[in-house]
């Protein structure tokens, strides 16, 4: 993984300077070894804060909504996905947020990792090339980045920004196209299994919302588990309410979700989330031809629609 | 003070024994995480942990209870209140931060003017075998808050890992009794010199102590500084925060009904969502991260004080840990007291 | 899993669109086609008015079946609405079944105002295929 710490500094320092954004969002050190945190730059001082590394994982989108002031924003592929369903959902004015585009290789998954360590607390850490080496009390162990990836990051089919003002490092080799495998297995096993596994699940969920809050689509002003006329679902973690919960923001996201992964980092019981999003993902790409977050032009699936749109799961009588 | 020795191979026929008498609440393993919750049998109960990533606190204080459920007829209301629960319960190998919570609940839920009767049937003689830290992590920061790894207050009995032993100080008459039947041997002088060695390590290794003498005299002249903006920026208003904070307690009622008849239902709240101070006016006190992220801050570190005499916080580290945008009150407090 | 509960029988809501399938239905019972009077009906101006939530909250309230009918596609009323809602329980359909409940609980028809005969065999269908499924046991609110 490129270092393009320095080089984004330079882009932002410059661009605050030359006041073309006032405010820049970005990611910096976070207050623990393998992370790394949002961070708001509003001048030339701020911005050597910045920095760019295998943790840098949050999806920056999430800030640009409704935004007074004219933004710059750091954006993986996946990250672009994000803001370009946001500008088509008209909740960021295109001329209103430049994109820094950078070319990502899959950020790292922290949480593995540190499984993997159980009791040995990683105290420092340092990146070089493709390694990483983490160090602790009386403990060093080097591991490859490439084999920790976050699962979004390694089925991810667009590394490198879907749109973009400005480019920093170079665009990377895509994967094939995600074919979804992982559905197609999930969806041979019988169904009362596929129930089981998904209660179990929602069983985890402890109705934090971190999910929908990390989540750059999921932006109303009145999330439905809020509504109370109707009430559609109850706020306990009874199962049927939770299960209902996770299908239904999963059907809200339909043609919406990135696969940046958010959700699942943001929750703290490890709840698979994106499960239930795949699934509508690669239905979305099989009935509609589409795609989140790779064109400008092409209207979302649920706004539009074809006189000739798939039929076969309709009642033949 | 008393101090007993426990081989760990013998800590689950002594978990069995307590089956007989108590309901045991202790921590598990679920996939990678670890949680408290009922057990049922000795061998259920994983000890070589750090951080459960809920607290306890969700076994006196559940995500969502029933206070009462109600049917009608045309004539009359039927509303049936939950038995309370019957049998004594005990809570087995939890750290002295979340026993300083229960503490702290105790003084939510239980005092001179309010005595909640759902909290106090879980919490009444409830005895708390706790179990020290000897391998502090990094994000903990219990000392700088009135408490420590090895802090006794609110036990019964503390355990201390000395390898395949346990230390079992003796901290109450309730502890003693417990250990009526175990016939466990002394700590001898070795032992004790161990378990010595063990704590003044893990003190040790703790970070350095956080400067926040003074805080609450600052936060109660900084309702209205502009250092509230750029703090809580990151935020994202999800409820991760207090959900896993183990001295939130805010709660919201409601009624779910169903045809002629329903429950009445009180849920966790978070002071971090946006409806929390919603009202029916449509008036809304708090309407971004900011108000909510300062609320959480001088909840926690000043009006509490002013409220019950106590910090709402043990320094658990859970907040820390897993906050979706690492935003890190150690560095929140410390900017407060710099300023 | 298959039971048969001696006695039973099962509920079924049906969202009826205005113009088409509640008129289709009213055809069908004026002309005396004898249909099982399992189904309840509930009218709404048209398919696409149907939000998700509707299906889920008859199936956590005890209905055993749900059936959504709207106008054949290119008679909707209001123009696209059918469409729009076509799209919609493509995706909706797939995600239940891929969660695990039974295929045959949820299903979409088009039946128009002078389908008469046809709204009568739609149901029969149904209510056919859902008491082959049993009481609904998923997704029940207890």
């Amino acid at each position: 993984m490129p270092d393009l710490s320095a080089k984004i500094r330079e882009v932002v320092q410059k661009m605050l300077r030359e006041q073309e954004v006032e405010l820049v969002i970005g990611f910096e050190q976070g207050s623990m070894p393998l992370h790394s945190t949002p961070c708001f730059i509003r001048n030339e001082e701020d911005a050597q804060r910045l920095v760019w590394n295998s943790f840098c994982d949050n999806n920056l989108a999430k800030y640009l909504v409704k935004r007074p002031e004219k933004v710059a924003i750091v954006a993986k592929g996946c990250d672009t996905r994000a803001i370009v369903e946001l500008i088509k959902e008209k909740q960021v004015p295109r001329d209103q947020v430049v994109i820094i585009g950078i070319p990502c290789q899959g950020m790292v998954d922290r949480r593995r990792i540190e499984a993997e360590l159980e009791l040995n607390e990683i105290l420092e850490y340092e990146e070089q090339d493709n390694k990483l080496t983490l160090k602790g009390d009386g403990f060093t162990k080097t591991v490859n980045r490439d084999e920790y990836l976050y699962p979004c990051c390694q089925a991810c089919p667009h590394k490198n920004p879907t749109t973009y003002d400005i480019l920093i490092g170079d665009m990377v080799a895509e994967q094939a196209p995600d074919q979804y495998p992982d559905i197609a297995e999930f969806e041979a096993k019988p169904p009362e299994e596929r129930w089981q596994y998904i209660s179990g699940e929602v069983n985890k969920c402890i109705r934090c919302y971190a999910c929908r809050n990390a989540c750059p689509l999921c932006y109303c002003k009145e999330c439905f588990v809020d509504k109370t006329h109707p009430q559609w679902i109850g706020k306990t973690t009874d199962t049927n309410d939770t299960f209902i919960f996770h299908l239904m923001r999963a059907f809200h996201l339909a043609g919406r979700c990135v696969e940046c992964g958010a959700c699942e980092r943001a929750c703290p019981m490890e709840v698979d989330i994106r499960k239930l999003n795949r699934k509508l993902a690669a239905d979305v790409k099989e009935l509609f031809g589409y795609e989140a977050g790779t064109s400008l032009d092409q209207i979302a699936p649920l706004a539009t629609f074809r006189p000739d749109d798939p039929e076969e799961f309709m009642l033949g009588v | 003070m008393k101090a007993k020795v426990i081989k760990k191979d013998d800590i689950a026929g002594f978990l069995d024994s307590l089956l007989k008498e108590y309901e045991v609440f202790a921590p598990v393993k679920r996939d990678r995480l670890v949680v408290f919750d009922r057990i049922h049998s000795g061998k259920e109960a994983f000890l070589n942990y750090t951080t459960s990533i809920t607290s306890p606190k969700e076994i006196l204080l559940p995500q969502s209870e029933t206070l009462f459920t109600y049917s009608s007829t045309d004539s009359a209301a039927d509303v049936e209140v939950p038995s309370g629960e019957e049998r004594p319960r005990l809570i087995f190998g939890i750290h002295p931060c979340d026993v300083k919570s229960l503490i702290f609940l105790d003084r939510i839920f239980n005092e001179e003017e309010y005595k909640d009767a759902y909290y106090l049937g879980r919490r009444h003689a409830m005895v708390v075998v706790s179990m020290g830290c000897i391998k502090p992590r990094a994000t903990c920061f219990c000392t700088s808050v009135g408490g420590g790894p090895f802090s006794t207050e609110g036990s019964d009995l503390l355990l201390i890992d000395i390898g395949d032993e346990y230390i079992v100080q003796v901290i109450s008459d309730k502890g003693e009794k417990l250990l009526g039947k175990a016939h466990l041997e002394d700590a001898g002088e070795d032992r004790l010199s161990l378990m010595k060695r063990v704590t003044q390590d893990a003190e040790a290794s703790m970070a350095p102590k956080l400067n926040i003498d003074g805080l609450k005299e600052k936060l109660d002249k900084m309702f209205d500084d502009p250092i509230w903006d750029l703090l809580a920026e990151k935020c994202i208003s999800c409820g991760v925060c207090t959900y896993l904070c183990p001295t939130c307690y805010c709660f919201d009622i409601v009624d779910e009904t169903r045809n002629s008849g329903g429950e009445r239902l009180r849920l966790w709240d978070s002071c971090q969502f946006p409806l929390f101070t919603l009202q029916a006016s449509g008036e809304n006190p708090r309407p971004t991260t900011k108000e909510r992220y300062r609320q959480r801050i001088m909840h926690k570190f000043s009006y509490l004080i002013d409220n019950c005499g106590q910090i709402g916080c043990v320094g658990c580290g859970r907040c820390v840990t897993e906050c979706p945008v690492n935003l890190d009150i150690r560095q929140v407090l410390t900017a407060i007291s710099n300023r | 899993m298959k039971t048969e509960v001696s006695g039973w029988e099962p509920k079924i809501v049906a969202f009826l669109c205005n113009w088409c399938s509640y008129a289709g239905a009213d055809l069908a019972g004026v002309s005396r086609f004898q249909y099982p009077a399992n189904v309840r009906v509930i009218r709404v101006p048209c398919s696409g008015r149907i939000n998700p939530f509707f299906i889920l909250a008859c199936l956590q309230h005890g209905a055993d079946g749900v059936l959504v009918s709207g106008c054949h596609p290119g008679d909707c009323h209001y123009l696209s609405g059918n469409y729009s809602a076509r799209r919609k329980f493509a995706l909706l359909k797939r995600l239940l079944e891929y969660a695990g409940l039974e295929k045959g609980r949820v299903e979409f028809s088009w039946v128009s105002a002078s389908e008469g005969g046809r709204f009568a065999e739609v149901i029969a269908k149904v209510t056919e295929m859902v008491k082959a499924l049993g009481p609904a046991r998923k997704l029940v609110k207890k």
